[in-house]
């Protein structure tokens, strides 16, 4: 249940440059806090062993001045300006790609920007590991938050504006990513993962979004889908279904998870999410097809599992 | 001896006034405002989106910012002069008359200056880091 302690949404894993300069600053200010505790306590056992010394007092009052006043605003104001140059890097506007993400309800859209054009996909995020990506961050309906505990800082995805943070990558794998920002009914369901890759094959997979899908245009599966509406809100790149409500599911099946980063991609979670998909995610405004079964459902499910 | 008798209305920064007081903070707050006014609206205005200058409105911190830091140093120069005020009391002040009050406000006043540049200081810094909205 505490995802926060499993090593893939662990802020403290330092699996990005941005997430290990925070973990730099959260360990000196704790060794810094556990040092002056100390002298504090320290001071206070040594004056009550003591006792009052009336002749010292303008050296304690000067004691008091230089290590109550005058010290910790300069140790505040050293790790302001400290803070303010960490948050500055990882807001930067600059990067080796750019990456805009559109927060929506409870999900979300993913768009690289290549030479070549926009490449659009959801729900899942691919990056190279070392290189710098700047993220363009916008909210569609209420505000979001945008967090790779593991890789680096989290900001909030505004209506209206427009927010940036920067991701540098340092270890392969898949990090957890989720929303931060209560959002409504299906909140804590709006999740992601953030993949890191080796360039080549970063490249190579980037290339494979970028086409459109592979299928003739009288496969079954797809009449299916049509029949049910699903274009209207779906969009599958080089068909007719060109719907821009929900997520693009022309990759669908090459994502690791189903539903925004929540269950694994298996023909089971999808049927399961086209019949009950509110009992998999409350809420959410994609209605539930109950009256789809049997080879319909299976033919469905069968073409959505080959989007790849 | 005190200058002014107790029937005269104290003018505003004078000893016995405690306008002193509350004008090093009112200060702060006036140029905190400002800022964040300033630049509120050239963000607003910036035509770069989010990524707009802030290099122009850093500046007007700045230069407001050290001339509050002046003014307050004047402050800090009355309290010590007019009220008699130190940094560090160390006698108690017990007696109630003109002249303890005078310490005391002046004593109170400069510590307010202190803290009022510190908060300046303070606000300016981000202004300075940043470049962008
Ligand atoms: C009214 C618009 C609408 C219709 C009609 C609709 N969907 Fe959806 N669909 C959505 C939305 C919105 C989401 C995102 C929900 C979320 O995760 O919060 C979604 C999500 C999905 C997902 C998960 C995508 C991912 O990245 O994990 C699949 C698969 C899907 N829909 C398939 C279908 C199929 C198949 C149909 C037709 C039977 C259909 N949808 C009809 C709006 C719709
Ligand atoms: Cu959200």
């Amino acid at each position: 249940m505490l995802s926060g302690c499993d090593g893939r949404h662990n802020w403290m894993a330092g699996a990005g440059e941005e997430s290990a300069q925070v973990k730099t600053l959260f360990i000196v200010l704790m060794i810094g806090a556990g040092v002056i505790w100390s002298a504090v306590v320290g001071a206070a056992i040594y004056a009550h062993k003591r006792g009052a010394h009336p002749n010292l007092e303008r050296e304690a009052r000067q004691f008091v001045i230089w290590g109550g006043a005058v010290l910790p605003t300069v140790l505040v104001g050293a790790l302001l300006v400290w803070g303010l140059i960490i948050l500055r890097d990882i807001t930067a506007d600059d990067g080796d790609l750019t990456v805009r993400v559109d927060g929506e309800r409870w999900w979300w859209r993913v768009i690289y920007e290549t030479p070549e054009g926009d490449v659009i996909t959801a729900n899942e995020i691919r990056l190279p590991i070392g290189q710098r990506a700047l993220f363009r961050l916008t909210a569609d309906d209420v505000i979001h938050s945008f967090w790779v505990p593991a890789l680096g800082g989290k900001m909030d995805m505004i209506p209206g504006r427009e927010t940036t943070l920067t991701l540098t990558p340092q270890t392969l794998g898949s990090w957890g990513g989720l929303c931060a920002e209560f959002c409504g009914g299906a909140h804590a369901l709006m999740r992601f993962d953030a993949i890191v890759m080796e360039p080549e094959a970063f490249d190579t997979w980037l290339a494979e979004q970028a086409e459109p899908a592979k299928l003739s245009a009288d496969n079954p599966g797809f009449e299916v889908f049509q029949a049910e509406g699903c274009g209207a809100c779906h969009t599958i790149r080089g068909t007719d279904a060109q719907g821009p409500v929900g997520p693009d599911l022309t990759h669908l099946a090459s994502r690791d998870k189903l539903g925004a980063g929540m269950w694994d991609m298996t023909p089971t979670n999808m049927a399961r999410w086209i019949t009950d998909t509110h009992e998999m995610k409350p809420d959410i405004d994609m209605p539930p097809y109950p009256h789809l079964n049997g080879a319909r459902l299976d033919t469905l499910v069968d073409f959505l599992m080959r989007l790849e | 001896m005190p200058k002014t008798p107790h029937y005269d209305a104290p003018s505003v920064m004078d000893q016995g006034s405690i306008w002193i007081l509350v004008a090093a903070p009112s200060i702060w707050a006036a140029h905190f405002l400002v800022s964040y006014w300033v630049a509120a609206v050239y963000c607003a205005k910036s035509t770069t989106g989010a990524l707009g200058g802030l290099m122009e409105p850093r500046w007007i911190a700045v230069w407001l910012g050290l001339a509050c830091i002046a003014v307050i140093a004047w402050l800090g120069v009355i309290a010590v002069r007019r009220y008699g005020g130190v940094f560090v009391i160390f006698e108690e002040i017990t007696e109630s008359s003109e002249r303890g009050r005078d310490k005391f406000i002046g004593h109170v006043a400069l510590l307010l200056c202190v803290l009022s540049v510190v908060a300046i200081v303070f606000t300016i810094i981000p202004g300075l880091v940043f470049n962008e909205c």
